[in-house]
């Protein structure tokens, strides 16, 4: 039992919490307050009234039980009667319950607030604050409602006391802070900025953090508080330090009012009038001169004050970014903590640098200590001020010490904390590609990352390796050489074997000259790493072997000796054997031509944001890595920057996803990208729907012949389609990414048809499904129209796309005779049952090509029917609800003339003529 | 502004807690869980300051007991020590050298002297004078009404 118990002691109380920390067990004390709880229910449940002091007691036993970390699902009405006691303790007790206990439990909450209310009219100023404390406390909506209108008049009255002033104006700001709809700006407004005048200086602290969130909100409306914030600051600075009494804190005067004066003015930009700016600078002086002065005590609270005045000033200074001199000063003021022997003052001179860091006027300055931070890196002993260290060297990478910084980054990684690994792996990946001026260097960094801290390096970060290789050819011939030695390694991460296996199936034919390196030397190499391998990379490497194939015939009979052993044509995972047996076959079966076409190397990824920053920011939460910072300091030659390669968004794959792109397509139907544009950009700022006229479908056509791929990409977003048909059935799933790292928010999709409602978030980096299931009911030609609203940042983004619903996936093949097929052809005769076209050959007339395409279109491809061996015959049957359309197909290609002419025969005119206008857009 | 403040013993028992905005259980348990095992996993003579998801955590330790606090990213630390350091002196001030046992067995107290102190995260009265002077005054008026109330209707 304490010593002391002040006020009222509630002996019952007191014993029920020694019982509990009697208790030997978990259980017991468990037991001992299950006990407590049926007595305290059986109280409140009786028959007999409790008195006031009971009531009180009980009501303190179940708060301490909830403190406990147990529940509590009743007492709520007794605290609220609580509150209408006209005893203090009672009132007090009853107002700590609701605060620690109520939410926005409606029903009680009128009750509350009537309590509430009848003590802010009771002009007892100790009743006034408790009511106010409560308000901030809850600040639920309903409080809001029924007292944002009071509390200005309170705050602002003649006749407040003052102690009622300080909590009207936090309380106040709580409810600015949960509703600012409802905190209506008035007359008391600049009565309030007046506050900073008031003499009292507890009543000045409390409203100027209220003046401080309303003038972030309203700058305008409150920008007189700047001269009043000057003037008052320069009086307490320029105070002797005993002026002001109570509010001198250990020597130094009024500490957290000087602070909170520094954080308004930082809500502005420097003040124009040049009296107060002159006397602002004047302060800022002092308070730097002050840091250099003796100490007036030895106590920690005295300089801790007075060093976070000075923070709060360097900051200051930092915001203006406007006087040079200042700047300069700041940063040696914190060189000189950087070697400070207290640690705290180490990690805050760390943090404040990286902000100076990316001032253009004292960028310089702060890289002088390049060398003590490296020191700190390497000596710290405090891991979170490790952390600081490696964020300040972040910051003040530029290009002259890129290459030093990441070389200590590297070696501080093989001995880093395991909690900051992955940061310093972004990190390290981020500063190699922004500052590669060579990138053998670059590659060489990632590698190193990969061998240091293998574990580390997310997906993003190897992804990007290898679409920079890819992008950039001067690469290329090194990357593959230096993965080969890599991958000497006994022990290599498996994420090294990904960047290898991907490389050398891309780039093994740059190295292949050397014997060293041969074909089979560098299959042998992967295919020693392939049974220490999980699965994903095994299916990675299995797609490097048949690019092999393509690269290096002399290497078909050995892979595909591989591919076809048990291991992996059996395999029990569904994916590595579906490619090897695909694998197997497209090797044994298509033709060299055909081989080339569907491995052919990789086209270079679009420009966009690295993904490894967007993940960075998103592991240091928003504002953590400032953007200014990224704009601010990106120089020329950027890796990918764009412009550097023309083109490099005309024809591309699927950027993200898989990276290996073979994986979304069987290899038979993978058509080369199409030449047109894939990337066109449909968004308007905040525009109103998108007439049908800007209907994006060029993404549309590529679909005709085959069912799955990416439909449309533009900087935001991505939508992929996987669909499927049977008969008059279809349906169709599509992917909606979210390539940035922000969220969109009221994402909707609506459709000329009906659809399932899509989840409204899509949260930055992450992919929402929807499914959408078809029926042809008739023949059609109109596709239908898919419209995605949705909200990123603030502007509307607005979008309509066909949908690939194309009246041949409703084809169901026939196979057919070349008599029965010259007979159906003969039926068809009538000259609107024919659609014709003759039309120029867009793409390379290659006949392996060709064929998949017929074949995708859903038709059965018919041999030996026409008598020209060039020409391709088709024919199928349209399955609609209502009938079925027979349609024959004809596609003569003449190769001298680069031309084709294409014959559709059909039982339905717009059949015909909806598949001849397709398909002539497809060859 | 302060976004919640924890008091907590070496063994990790929450002592005091006191949440600046509106959270689930969930939530808080989840925050006090962390805290916990966050700030008593630091050795001696670290610095007194942690980075935990967007918030800056400060804490420090008096005697038995650790007093933690979640910070915005504008606020000061040096200054946020302080505020601890001030609620301290406040406790002291009252229970005349507070210890762990007088903030359990009075923790209605401890929490009305930092609703004197703080409110909505932001400081309320910084002089210690005026908040000792309020808590007596409330000391005061009770022991008054109760006189007051006990005394015999006319």
């Amino acid at each position: 039992m304490p010593a002391v118990s002040k006020g009222d002691g509630m002996r019952g109380l007191a014993v029920f919490i020694s019982d509990i920390r009697n208790c030997k067990s978990k259980e017991a004390e468990i037991k001992r307050i299950n006990k407590e709880l049926a007595n305290i229910r059986s109280k409140f449940k009786g028959d007999k009234a409790l008195d006031g002091y009971s009531k009180k007691k009980y009501v303190c036993k179940l708060l301490f039980i909830f403190l406990l970390g147990h529940d509590i699902d009743f007492g709520h009405m007794e605290a609220v009667n609580l509150l209408s006691s006209n005893k203090y303790t009672e009132k007090q007790i009853g107002y700590l319950f609701i605060s620690v206990l109520v939410n926005s439990n409606s029903e009680l909450i009128r009750l509350i607030n009537n309590a509430i209310k009848n003590d802010l009219s009771s002009r007892n100023p100790t009743f006034m604050c408790l009511a106010l404390h409560c308000i901030a406390n809850v600040g639920s909506r309903e409080m809001a409602e029924a007292f944002a209108g009071e509390i200005p008049r309170i705050l602002v009255a003649g006749d407040t006391m003052d102690s009622v002033k300080q909590s009207a104006a936090l309380c106040l700001l709580r409810l600015y802070k949960t509703s600012p709809d409802l905190v209506l700006m008035g007359e008391w407004t600049s009565r309030v900025v007046h506050l900073l005048n008031d003499q009292h200086m507890g009543v000045v602290t409390a409203a100027i953090s209220l003046i401080t969130c309303l003038s972030q909100k309203n700058p305008d409306e409150f920008k007189t508080c700047v001269s009043l914030a000057v003037s008052r600051l320069s009086r307490i600075v320029s105070s002797a330090s005993t002026d002001l009494q109570d509010y001198t804190y250990y020597f130094v005067p009024a500490p957290w009012l000087s602070c909170k004066l520094l954080r308004l003015l930082q809500c502005y930009p420097p003040p124009e009038d040049g009296a107060v700016k002159g006397r602002l600078v004047e302060c800022l002086e002092t308070i730097l001169n002050k840091a250099q002065e003796p100490p007036k005590s030895k106590k920690v609270q005295h300089s801790n004050a007075k060093n976070a005045i000075l923070f709060e000033a360097i900051a200051l200074i930092i915001h203006y970014d406007s006087e040079p001199n200042l700047l300069v000063r700041a940063c040696n003021q914190l060189g000189q903590f950087l070697q400070h022997r207290e640690t705290n003052l180490r990690y805050l001179a760390l943090e404040s640098m990286c902000t100076l860091a990316s001032s253009e006027f004292s960028h310089e300055a702060v890289k002088t200590h390049i060398e003590t931070v490296i020191n700190a890196l390497k000596t710290e002993r405090d891991v979170s001020v490790r952390q600081r260290a490696a964020d300040l060297l972040y910051a003040m990478c530029d290009r002259s010490n890129a290459k030093q910084i990441v070389a200590e980054m590297l070696s501080y990684l093989e001995t880093a904390d395991y909690s900051i690994r992955e940061e310093m792996v972004l990190k390290v990946a981020i500063l190699a590609e922004k500052y590669a001026v060579d990138y053998s260097w670059y590659v060489d960094t990632i590698l190193n990352l990969i061998r240091i801290a293998g574990d580390y390096v997310s997906e993003e970060v190897w992804y990007r390796v290898i679409q920079i290789v890819i992008n950039r050819d001067d690469v290329q011939g090194y990357a593959a050489k230096t993965v080969f030695e890599a991958l000497q390694a006994p022990a290599c991460h498996e994420n090294m074997v990904k960047v290898g296996g991907y490389i050398l199936g891309e780039f093994g034919n740059l190295i292949a000259g050397d014997p060293r390196s041969s074909p089979l030397v560098q299959f042998n190499l992967l295919h020693s790493k392939f049974h220490l391998c999980s699965v994903p990379t095994r299916a990675l490497l299995l797609s490097a072997y048949i690019k092999f194939i393509n690269l290096f015939p002399e290497t078909k009979t050995t892979i595909q000796e591989v591919l076809r052993c048990d291991s992996q044509i059996r395999n029990s995972d569904v994916e590595l054997q579906q490619r090897a047996v695909e694998y197997l076959k497209l090797s044994s079966i298509a033709s060299t031509d055909v081989l080339a076409t569907v491995l052919e190397e990789m086209p270079p990824f679009p420009e966009r944001e690295s993904s490894i920053l967007a993940k960075l920011k998103k592991k240091k939460g928003p504002g953590a890595v400032s953007n200014e910072l990224e704009e601010g300091k990106r120089e020329g030659g950027e890796l990918n920057g764009a412009g550097e390669r023309p083109g490099d968004s005309s024809s591309t794959p699927s950027p993200s996803a898989d990276l290996l792109g073979l994986r979304s397509a069987a290899p038979v139907s993978a058509a080369p990208p199409s030449a047109g544009s894939l990337l066109v950009d449909v968004f308007s700022e905040a525009g109103p729907a998108a007439p049908a006229a800007s209907v994006n479908d060029d993404g549309f056509l590529r679909f005709v012949c085959k069912n799955n791929g990416v439909l449309f990409e533009n900087q935001l977003l991505q939508i992929g389609i996987k669909s499927e048909y049977r008969q008059n059935l279809g349906r169709m799933y599509l992917f909606y990414g979210n390539k940035t790292s922000v969220q969109f928010v009221s994402f909707t999709t609506t459709l000329n048809v009906q659809l399932k409602p899509v989840d409204p978030l899509v949260e930055g980096g992450a992919q929402v499904q929807q499914v959408i299931n078809i029926e042809c009911i008739t023949d059609f030609s109109e596709a239908p129209i898919l419209n995605i609203k949705f909200r990123y940042g603030g502007a509307l983004q607005n979008l309509s796309l066909k949908l690939p619903v194309t009246i041949n996936k409703f084809f169901q093949p026939t196979e057919m005779a070349s008599n029965d097929f010259f007979q159906r052809w003969k039926q068809l005769s009538q000259p609107q049952q024919e659609a014709q076209k003759i039309f120029k050959a867009n793409h390379a007339m290659d006949t392996e090509v060709i064929k998949a395409k017929l074949l995708g279109l859903g038709t059965a491809l018919l041999d030996k029917v026409d008598p020209n061996p060039e020409n391709f015959v088709c024919a199928g049957v349209i399955q609609t609800k209502s009938q079925q359309v027979g349609c024959l197909l004809r596609l003569e290609p003449n190769a001298q003339a680069q031309m084709y002419r294409l014959t559709l025969r059909s039982s339905k005119d717009t059949v015909s003529k909806r598949l001849c206008d397709l398909l002539a857009e497809q060859f | 502004m302060m976004r919640f403040l924890l008091l907590f013993s070496r063994q990790g028992k929450l002592r005091l807690q006191k949440w600046f905005l509106p959270m689930t259980e969930r939530e808080k348990k989840k925050i006090i869980r962390d805290m916990t095992t966050m700030v008593l996993a630091r050795k001696p003579r670290t610095c007194n300051f942690l980075h935990w998801r967007d918030l800056k955590i400060v804490y420090k330790r008096y005697a038995s007991l650790y007093f933690c606090c979640g910070l915005e990213d504008q606020d000061n630390e040096l200054l946020a020590l302080e505020v601890l350091h001030r609620y301290v002196e406040l406790l002291d001030k009252y229970f005349g050298s507070v210890c762990e046992l007088d903030i359990i067995f009075n923790f209605e107290k401890a929490y009305f002297i930092l609703d004197e102190f703080l409110m909505g995260g932001e400081i309320q009265e910084t002089s210690k004078q005026s908040i000792a002077k309020s808590i007596e005054a409330s000391d005061m008026l009770q022991e008054t009404m109760e006189e007051y109330m006990s005394k015999p209707a006319f």
